[in-house]
């Protein structure tokens, strides 16, 4: 009989904390699913707020680049400012967005993340479950060097933007080749897709939903419709019947003739980045040019590597900064973002040393001296500047059909 | 009568290969580790340096290094005393229900960290609990299978005739546990703190999704360094920074074994 009490005492004990763990559990109150809208207000005010405040910066962390411009430009840029800027180096921005998610769901006032570099999905996947403070931009005083109407800004992957987050880079898709292997470069997507077929087992993509790989497989539905005017950049299933088919059949169409006759794909970019930097492959391709350079001086990729530019464009976008409504340092956050959008650090940020990344600000509305440093930036041979790369730039489309045309691949194509 | 030569030579070339096996996969990346230039076709580096090093510091590999072997620390100083109790107390049969409590302790190895990490993500967010004592916290249930299996066939194996002689001799509950029980167990302790230890020390996706970016240990590191291109000598020097001190302590941990046996 002895041997009983102890079970009775466990049982009094767990009960009251089943019931704790009920209500934490339960009490989930929803928090209401419309973003969070900041007040309007003075900069001033704003800044003197910030003042002490440490602000959390989620971002990919593999590129070393951006990593050193963050802690050895941007974080003493903030410390000048009175703001603590800390970089927290993730590999999927994902894993950021999920923490956001987590932390909205707990309604947690003074979260762990205060802003995120972002776009498309991960964007879109917040501003669905409400979990960006919005309406912040227009506060920003360097957004005055910004085109309000520039497409590639008010909207992200199709999502209007909303002032639910700041502007921070412009990338472009470049397709990439060695100029000492590929006698005459393609000069459309219509013409690598034959020259593929004509050097069978040179050519490759990475298998989506790889990030790079599904633009690739955005370029060609661009290519098989007749160009981007053809498909509604806006989702639906009809236009997803009526252009899908003749994709997937093109796809279809080159596949014996790629890299292992396309019985497999790269896993990511990194594989196909490793086929190329070996000489397996002819092509690879990228959206973020601004790395070559790079790979090129250090080694990893042949010194004839080139951009490839195709007379139909290529599919450009921008990334983001955006601040979580669980910020406990939104003030902050905006000084940063704010920072982050100065002629003076989208400059710095633009040099190929430095990081090489594409500014987002309109050259007609910047001061003079700082329009003649963005001239004067040196000129690579890799590299052609921003203006050709990005000539006749086509849109993305909305993030829905990038889910449904990587869905569309793995069926038609990784399993047929 | 001594084993017959064949048998002996069989027996080292086996344990030869089962050292290579092990060490074989280490090679290369301790050419990458010190590679500045290693381009296809190319046998070995075209270029020695010390690039990969020089970029795993500037990454934080230092801080990263200590937060480490702090979380694997605290996790192996929490989950291998609770490991020995329950341990104790389930290989001496008088738990009611032993065997589902034994399934209860071991179900994390089942769950998958990721769902187990997001669902108790929001749980411990609104609970209020710091981020790194969640993280502690989940990563003490990951580790306590290992432990307490550990534990529980240590026991099993002991004799508890030990301590009831050094009971019936005069000496205290303490002394009895201090001096008769710890040494006996002691490298079965050592064997299940090393394990805990490592729950905590590779542990990915409960670091990043509940320690909030407050915690960046090593496998975060290498997780945002191997998923660029070009970082090879990087990933290897984070790779080998991650090997080292588990096979420091495995040769500890082994020691202490021997020395157990003994």
């Amino acid at each position: 009989m002895a041997r009983r009490r102890p079970a009775n005492r466990r049982a009094r004990w767990a009960a009251p904390a089943a019931c704790a763990l009920t209500l934490a559990l339960a009490a989930c109150s929803a928090p209401a699913d419309e973003p969070a809208v900041a007040a309007e207000r003075d900069w001033d005010d704003v800044l003197a707020e910030a003042e002490g405040q440490t602000v959390r910066l989620w971002m990919y962390g593999g590129d070393d680049k951006g990593n050193a411009y963050i802690d050895d430009v941007l974080a003493p840029a903030a410390e000048e400012l009175g703001v603590a800027l800390e970089r927290v180096p993730i590999a999927d921005t994902a894993d950021a967005v999920n923490r956001v998610l987590s932390e909205r769901q707990a309604d947690v006032p003074d979260g762990e993340v205060d802003l995120i570099w972002l776009n498309g999905e991960n964007f879109a996947t917040g501003q669905q479950a409400g979990a960006w403070l919005c309406g912040w931009t227009s506060m920003l005083p360097n957004m005055e060097y910004v085109d309000p109407d520039d497409p590639l800004l008010t909207t992200d992957f199709g999502l209007d933007v909303n002032g639910c987050e700041a502007p921070w880079h412009k990338a472009q898709f470049a397709l990439v080749y060695d100029e000492a292997r590929v006698e005459d470069p393609p000069g459309s997507i219509a013409e690598l897709l034959a020259w593929s077929e004509e050097n069978p087992g040179r050519f490759t993509y990475p298998a989506p939903p790889d990030f790079t790989g599904s633009v690739f497989v955005r370029q060609v539905l661009y290519e098989v419709s007749g160009g981007v005017d053809d498909v509604p950049l806006e989702f639906s299933q009809e236009a997803y019947d009526e252009l899908a088919p003749e994709l997937f059949r093109r796809l279809e169409e080159i596949e014996p003739s790629l890299w292992r006759e396309g019985q497999t794909y790269p896993q990511d970019l990194g594989a196909l980045d490793q086929l190329y930097a070996d000489g397996q492959v002819d092509f690879t391709m990228t959206y973020g040019p601004a790395t070559l350079p790079d790979l090129v001086a250090d080694g990893t990729f042949p010194a004839t590597t080139r951009v490839l530019l195709v007379e139909d464009g290529t599919i450009g976008n921008a990334s983001f900064l955006a601040i979580p409504a669980t910020s406990g340092s939104q003030a902050g956050a905006m000084v940063v973002a704010n920072l982050a959008l100065s002629p003076e650090q989208q400059l710095a940020k633009a040099r190929p040393e430095v990081w090489g990344q594409y500014t987002v600000l309109e050259q007609d509305l910047l001061p003079e001296e700082v329009q003649a440093g963005f001239e004067a930036l040196p000129q690579s041979e890799i590299l052609p500047p921003y203006e050709e790369l990005s000539e006749g730039a086509d849109p993305e489309v909305e993030a829905v059909w990038v889910t449904a045309l990587d869905e569309g691949w793995r069926r038609q194509i990784a399993a047929g | 009568m001594t084993a017959p030569r064949a048998v002996l030579a069989a027996s080292r070339a086996g344990r030869t290969l089962l050292a290579g096996w092990l060490v074989l996969p280490l090679v290369p990346l301790l050419l990458w580790a010190f590679a500045d230039r290693w381009t296809f076709p190319a046998v070995l580096p075209q270029e020695w340096g010390t690039r990969g090093a020089e970029e795993a510091l500037a990454a934080g590999a230092g801080g990263a290094f200590l937060t480490s072997t702090l979380l694997g620390t605290v996790v192996a100083l929490l989950a291998t005393p609770l490991g020995a109790v329950a341990g104790r107390a389930l290989a001496s049969r008088q738990v009611p229900g032993g065997t589902a409590v034994l399934a209860v302790l071991l179900s994390p190895l089942a769950l998958p960290p990721f769902a187990v990490a997001l669902g108790l993500d929001v749980l411990l967010l609104r609970l209020r609990i710091p981020a790194a004592a969640g993280v502690v916290v989940l990563l003490l249930v990951a580790a306590l299978p290992y432990t307490v299996l550990t534990m529980r066939a240590a026991y099993a194996a002991h004799d508890r005739g030990f301590e009831d002689e050094a009971r019936v001799l005069g000496a205290t509950r303490w002394q009895t546990v201090r001096s008769v029980q710890l040494p006996l167990v002691a490298p079965a302790l050592a064997g299940a703190a090393f394990l805990a230890f490592l729950v905590g020390w590779s542990d990915y996706i409960v670091t990043v999704l509940v320690g909030g970016g407050q915690l960046t240990t090593l496998p975060l590191l290498v997780a945002s360094a191997a998923s660029a291109t070009g970082s090879d000598a990087q990933v290897a020097i984070l790779s080998l920074t991650s090997i080292l001190p588990p096979v420091a302590l495995l040769l500890v941990v082994g020691s202490l074994g021997r020395r157990g046996r003994r």
